[in-house]
């Protein structure tokens, strides 16, 4: 189980997966917003945005994968937070009750206390589990944004060479998709810092297991 | 811990306090146990720092499960911070304190005892062989407080009422009262913020029938030096730390 300490750089690494995603969030916002505005240009643009007509809804799709992504990720890193809270609270009772047992031995009701300590065993067995179960939760949504990411760079490539044919449509729709890719390494280099955080939170929770 | 048994006729009332392993920056607090045949009551049970000796004291005494009720006078952490070490300890307890400090006292960790809200006027408390009082002492210093009044034994658990700060090696009884108001005078006058609260809690407190007056810092008064206290009290003005006292 872990320490006083390693919990609290847990909490610590928990917190900054939170802190990252949360400008991801507008980002989000900013890139679902850009996407219906390509929808109404691209319908202005008539016959000559029709390749980007469909892009459109597929930059829509991933704006809103994203939004509904950090909030998942976000309330899951919550969530371990929380479980980590209760073990190191278990944890310190546990050690606690230890100190007791151990510096009174001869009290006459010292056994009356078994009960007590064997809930508090179970409790902290029961968090460490959920928690490794949730970190796991936790990774794949990470993984899952990474490819959503990838995607939608792939999708602002394609758009590029769509919107060659629009004419003089084509600056307009050149920005969406900037934007696009732009938000997209954005996203991209937090998810990579926020499994960087996961990674250490891993470490921690194996090397004291 | 040092455990001093200050009643035992019948049912037992404990006194814990004076801990040597207890760091010089923590204020030194008495905690008091009541044993009541198969129940007992843990009365103020103290911070965190107390709650491994408070615990090893107690089982030398009472069966953990035997604690089936605590009480917090009011909600400082010096009272009662060790509530979720307790919680997990004694998860079937309940805890009687202050109705207005539910909302406060929760933020200590509270997911298994039961709080049980004590009302503005207070009320009794059965444990099984006795009937205890809790006895309101509002504003004494907090604005939701309470004392124990155990009517067989005449002990009343006054809290803050009576504290001195003073060495942990200090005795356990005040032995000469005059030289002992040197050690209480500062403390009420700063910590007690109303001179009507105290008047009116005095007026409550001479009606009981009082052989012990244990407070949670400092020593017991025992026997006359109730009454001295309670006159001195009377007389001593209180809330200094402003200048001009509109009670």
């Amino acid at each position: 189980m872990a320490n006083m300490a390693q919990n609290e750089d847990k909490l610590v690494a928990l917190a900054s997966i939170a802190a990252e995603l949360h400008s991801v969030m507008n980002v989000a916002y900013g890139v679902s917003l850009a996407a219906k505005n390509a929808k109404v240009i691209s319908a202005q643009a008539g016959d000559k945005g029709l390749g980007f007509q469909p892009i459109t809804d597929f930059i829509d799709e991933i704006s809103q994968l994203a939004i509904e992504g950090v909030s998942t990720i976000n309330e899951n890193a919550l969530r371990l937070s929380k479980i980590a809270v209760h073990e190191q609270r278990s944890y310190d009772a546990y050690k606690r009750f230890t100190s007791v047992i151990k510096k009174n031995e001869d009290a006459a009701y010292i056994k009356s206390l078994n009960p007590s300590m064997d809930r508090v065993e179970t409790h902290m067995i029961k968090s460490f589990k959920e928690f490794r179960n949730s970190m796991k939760d936790l990774f794949v949504q990470l993984e899952e944004m990474d490819k959503h990411m990838l995607s939608a760079r792939a999708i602002a490539s394609v758009s590029r060479v769509v919107t060659s044919n629009a004419q003089e449509f084509r600056a307009k729709l050149d920005v969406v998709a900037d934007n696009l890719d732009n938000a997209a390494v954005f996203i991209k280099d937090k998810v990579s810092d926020s499994y960087e955080h996961l990674d250490r939170v891993k470490t921690l929770t194996r090397e004291h297991a | 811990m040092k455990v001093t048994k200050i009643f035992d006729k019948g049912h037992q009332w404990f006194m814990f306090g004076r801990d040597p392993e207890k760091a010089d920056s923590i204020i030194d607090t008495n905690q008091y146990m009541i044993v009541a045949g198969e129940r007992a009551l843990l009365m103020d049970p103290g911070g965190i720092e107390v709650f491994a000796p408070m615990l090893g004291a107690i089982l030398h005494h009472a069966k953990a499960d035997q604690i089936t009720d605590l009480f917090a006078s009011h909600q400082d952490p010096d009272i009662i911070s060790s509530l979720g070490l307790w919680d997990q300890a004694l998860p079937e307890a309940r805890l009687h304190a202050p109705w207005i400090w539910e909302g406060f006292i929760r933020h200590f960790g509270m997911n298994n005892i039961e709080y049980v809200g004590i009302p503005d006027e207070g009320n009794t408390l059965n444990l099984g062989l006795i009937n205890l009082e809790f006895i309101p002492a509002h504003y004494l210093h907090a604005s939701g407080n309470y004392h124990v009044y155990d009517p067989v034994a005449k002990i009343l658990m006054s809290g803050d009422v009576g504290a001195a700060l003073e060495s942990p090696e200090g005795p356990i009884y005040v032995d000469d009262f005059d030289e002992h108001v040197t050690r209480m005078k500062m403390f009420h006058q700063r910590w007690m913020p109303s001179n009507r609260a105290k008047n009116d809690w005095i007026s409550r407190v001479r009606k009981l029938d009082i052989e012990q007056m244990a407070p949670q810092h400092g020593r017991i008064f025992k026997g006359d030096d109730v009454k001295r206290f309670l006159d001195w009290f009377e007389e001593l003005e209180v809330g200094t730390a402003i200048g001009n006292d509109d009670d």
